[in-house]
């Protein structure tokens, strides 16, 4: 089980940093499903199964597939990331390890925190993960509903064609 | 709760009107409908129970706030008639995507779980950043949209983050269990629930827009079309901001986030009001202004005391309705002055309409802070509540903050009442009118006669 889990977590990290480094956007899409699937490797390995389904559906498959349309309808394959001025770059990694230096500071000591519960086998199955979203978690279910149409009124609002252009 | 629930149901009605294509029926049906939320609010004072499991709580400082927020938005509504009279489509959508803002505002005030501070959030900002690009034929809504959205992610980005630090630390989303939990570790506490309170700080900073969180403000400001840019300087900073102090109060604000908050506040200040000096736009100038109110706002956070709620829900009320005055009046200028923005388009305004004049003035010196407005006796109130604190120095800096203040309010006050060659061709409808009027006289009644919230 340990051996899965450093098997995931390294494919998690080498992946995500294939991500950012990659100079073709496809390339970095492509790690980017490697890096969502390792991670629903994890969720697996927790008994979280229905996290694990969710999220290979949503993320690797609708989001990540959306992705790839949009960058090969744009044709975007080259690699043409502008060059950043040598000022954005200075400021980007000093912006970055301040955050890093900041991180570091708060965790020096190390932190222990003793578990609340202890691992309970059966909180990521889809019957608990319902319950609770209908029991004591249905305001907030019920409210992204209001979410998802705000989103949804916008994408229409935003992608309609203009009858005419000029008169607006 | 019912007050929740009429509203969120008004925006699909809002959107079913606009399918029978009924523009003229949209602002008559949202105003009557948020009137009806107000009395839902007004009887349902004091019905002090949890709902949904200890999700919200509609107490009566959230039910005060949840009027003010929907009186602001009926405001600006009436303004509406007017200002989606030109516009052919999506009249519907706007409203629409306006009332579900709201929603999330009264979550925002409402909140006893982290979970539906984080929704609250949400519902309130994503409308805003589609509202945002509601021009959809102007390079700069875009922008302004544009801009909003990425920077908007990566604030409830790291908020989401705190929120799962903080989880982890106490086990529970519910604020009365984290309360439990800061004060159990008392003025050491753990690392990681102090970086989660940060980051969920950092998240709404960025939302009420405090130095340094702040850098979208001008541009969206600027972008938006100005119904939007009015909704956004009044309703959200209310709503984010009675969030951030039910948070702050309720976790106690240990003493690392103290001092962080106090640099902001002291930078939020300085940057606001000086940076505003500068400002020939007239949005730029109110962005800026906001930025500055953010600062004495932030003040009455920090000072975190039990009666800094009503301070706080006067000066957000008191502001609201200065803004969304200004905000009319400057359409109306802008139309007079081919769509001009800047600040020189007010020049002949007093010989043009003179009580129109009159009345911005009015607005203007709340804004700056003249005795007499109720602008004045908010940040009276400000200042006694940050010196009870103990934050002398800070004080200090703050008044003579808000005295640099004075002279870029004037500055539009002195192009109003200077004579032009052209005279403006300001055209007033009444209901215009009656919305310009009403903030007038609310700024000074409210000056005379101060709410105090129980």
């Amino acid at each position: 089980m340990l051996t899965l889990f450093y098997l995931f977590a390294a494919i998690s990290v080498l992946s995500a940093l294939v991500v950012v480094a990659a100079r073709s956007p496809v390339n970095s899409v492509i790690a980017l499903i490697v890096c969502f699937l390792s991670i629903a490797g994890h969720y697996i390995l927790l008994n979280a199964q229905f996290l694990a389904v969710v999220h290979i559906i949503v993320y690797t498959g609708a989001i990540m597939v959306l992705f790839l349309f949009v960058i090969m309808l744009l044709n975007l394959n080259k690699a043409t990331e502008p060059q950043k001025s040598l000022a954005t770059r200075v400021a980007a990694v000093v912006t970055g390890g301040l955050v890093l230096l900041t991180l570091l500071a708060a965790v020096r000591h190390g932190i222990s925190v003793e578990p609340a519960n202890g691992f309970d086998i059966g909180t990521g199955l889809v019957r608990s993960v319902g319950r609770s979203l209908f029991n004591e978690f249905l305001l907030p279910f019920e409210v992204s509903s209001v979410l998802f149409l705000s989103a949804m009124v916008g994408a229409v609002m935003l992608g309609r064609r203009e009858k005419n252009p000029q008169a607006a | 709760m019912s007050a929740l629930i009429l509203t969120s149901v008004l925006g699909v009605l809002l959107l079913y009107l606009g399918v029978f294509g009924n523009k003229r029926l949209l602002a008559p049906v949202a105003v009557l409908g948020l009137l009806g939320a107000i009395a839902l609010m007004a009887s349902g004072w004091y019905m002090d129970v949890p709902f949904f499991a200890d999700m919200v709580r509609f107490d009566g400082t959230a039910a005060a706030f949840n009027m003010g927020l929907t009186g602001l938005t009926i405001l600006l509504f009436l303004f509406g008639v007017d200002y989606y009279a030109r516009m052919e489509r999506d009249v519907a959508e706007h409203y629409a995507l306006m009332v579900f803002s709201l929603v999330g505002a009264y979550l925002l005030t409402s909140y006893t779980n982290l979970l539906v501070l984080f929704l609250g959030i949400e519902v309130l900002s994503i409308p805003l950043y589609i509202l945002a690009g509601g021009k959809k034929t102007s390079y700069r809504s875009g922008e302004a949209s544009f801009k909003y959205f990425l920077l908007g992610s990566f604030a409830t980005a790291l908020f989401l983050m705190g929120i799962a630090l903080v989880y982890g630390v106490s086990a529970s989303f519910d604020l009365g269990r984290v309360q439990e939990v800061a004060e159990a570790q008392g003025s050491a506490p753990s690392p990681l629930f102090l970086l989660g309170l940060f980051f969920i700080a950092i998240g709404l900073s960025f939302k009420v827009a405090a130095v340094p969180f702040h850098f979208w403000s001008p541009d969206v400001y600027e972008g938006a079309p100005t119904l939007v840019t009015a909704f956004m300087a009044t309703v959200v900073k209310m709503a984010a901001f009675a969030g951030f102090f039910r948070l702050v109060h309720l976790t106690g604000l240990p003493p690392a986030l103290a001092n962080t908050l106090l640099a902001m506040t002291v930078l939020t200040l300085f940057v606001g009001n000086i940076v505003a000096l500068r400002q020939t736009n007239f949005k730029r100038l109110m962005a800026y202004s906001s930025v500055a109110h953010t600062g004495f706002l932030l003040l009455v956070v920090l000072g975190n005391s039990a009666s800094g709620i009503s301070t706080l829900f006067y000066y957000t009320l008191t502001y609201g309705l200065a803004t969304v005055g200004l905000f009319v009046v400057m359409v109306l200028v802008k139309r007079a002055a081919n769509g001009s923005e800047e600040v020189r388009s007010f020049r002949g305004l007093y010989q043009a309409k003179p009580w129109l004049a009159i009345t911005a003035l009015l607005l203007l010196l709340s804004l700056a802070g003249i005795p007499l407005t109720a602008g004045f006796v908010a940040k009276y109130q400000v200042f006694l509540l940050a010196l009870q604190a103990g934050f002398l120095k800070t004080t200090v800096f703050a008044v003579a903050m808000a005295l640099v203040g004075i002279y870029y309010y004037f500055v539009v006050v002195r192009e109003a009442f200077t004579a032009d060659e052209q005279p403006l061709d300001v055209q007033v409808t009444p209901l215009n009118g009656l919305v310009v009027l009403l903030c007038g006289i609310a700024v000074v009644a409210l000056g005379v006669w101060p709410v105090v919230l129980p």
